[in-house]
């Protein structure tokens, strides 16, 4: 078995955390508009586990590709794309025809690692200034060293 | 006549199901065209291979989605929109 890259583990990781809060976010929903039963925690582990697992495999895909040929890789992806889609189809299908899974409960999961993403830059922001505020001392820094070095020239 | 009205009502959301799934072919060649130049970047710049791979993993999440809204409309057709639409159509009958 192919080791898994730690960046896919990263990422899946992140996309997971996600998935979990949103679905207690989704549960907390169906609990104050009274329509929450089992059907709706079935449904969500099934749509949210789906989400995560379809993740997990675009990323064991990409990592598989990255080594490739660029048409190889392109290839692989489109491959991987189609039976993720079938997989995607028999789950969506399964959370609308059996009774034991409500349908929206089951769908919406499916749509999480995307808000996951799109709130990606907030917490990225957070890092991201404090590299800033230490590029912003490094180039004091320089720029003192800089002048220091013009002084003693100048002397 | 009734019989008509619902293989048209069938037929109509089959059709509209198939045309959504038109959208599912995008992603599909866009992700494959994102990992070839992906491939061509790490290719030129080995070090830049984890912020490639990273930025690469996101975007095709970003790119699959629109794909997954075809399918759900297309799911919503299949087997939600007929049983609805029946229901209407025998509704306005009585």
């Amino acid at each position: 078995m192919a080791k898994i890259d730690p960046i896919v583990k990263k990422e899946t990781g992140y996309i997971a955390l996600f998935v979990i809060i949103l679905s207690m976010a989704m549960e907390a929903v169906f609990l104050v508009i009274g329509k929450w039963d089992l059907k709706v925690l079935f449904g969500n582990l099934l749509g949210g586990g789906t989400a995560i697992l379809n993740f997990f495999l675009m990323g064991l895909t990409l990592q598989a590709a990255v080594g490739k040929d660029q048409k190889d890789a392109a290839a692989r992806i489109k491959f991987s794309q189609t039976y993720r889609m079938l997989m995607l189809f028999a789950v969506a299908g399964a959370g609308v025809l059996a009774p034991i899974f409500n349908m929206v409960a089951t769908i919406v999961p499916l749509f999480f690692p995307r808000i996951a993403i799109a709130l990606r830059p907030l917490i990225d922001k957070n890092k991201g200034g404090d590299a800033d505020a230490q590029t912003d001392d490094t180039k004091t820094n320089d720029t003192q060293e800089t002048d220091d070095v013009e002084e003693d020239d100048g002397i | 006549m009734l019989e008509l009205a619902i293989g048209i009502i069938l037929g109509g959301c089959a059709l509209g199901a198939g045309c959504a799934m038109i959208a599912g072919i995008g992603p599909g060649i866009g992700e494959g065209n994102a990992v070839a130049k992906a491939c061509e970047a790490i290719g030129r710049q080995p070090e830049s291979r984890s912020a490639v791979t990273t930025t690469m993993l996101m975007g095709c999440a970003v790119a699959e989605t629109t794909g997954l809204y075809a399918l759900v409309i297309a799911i919503l057709l299949i087997f939600v929109a007929p049983g609805r639409f029946v229901e209407i159509l025998l509704n306005a009958i009585k």
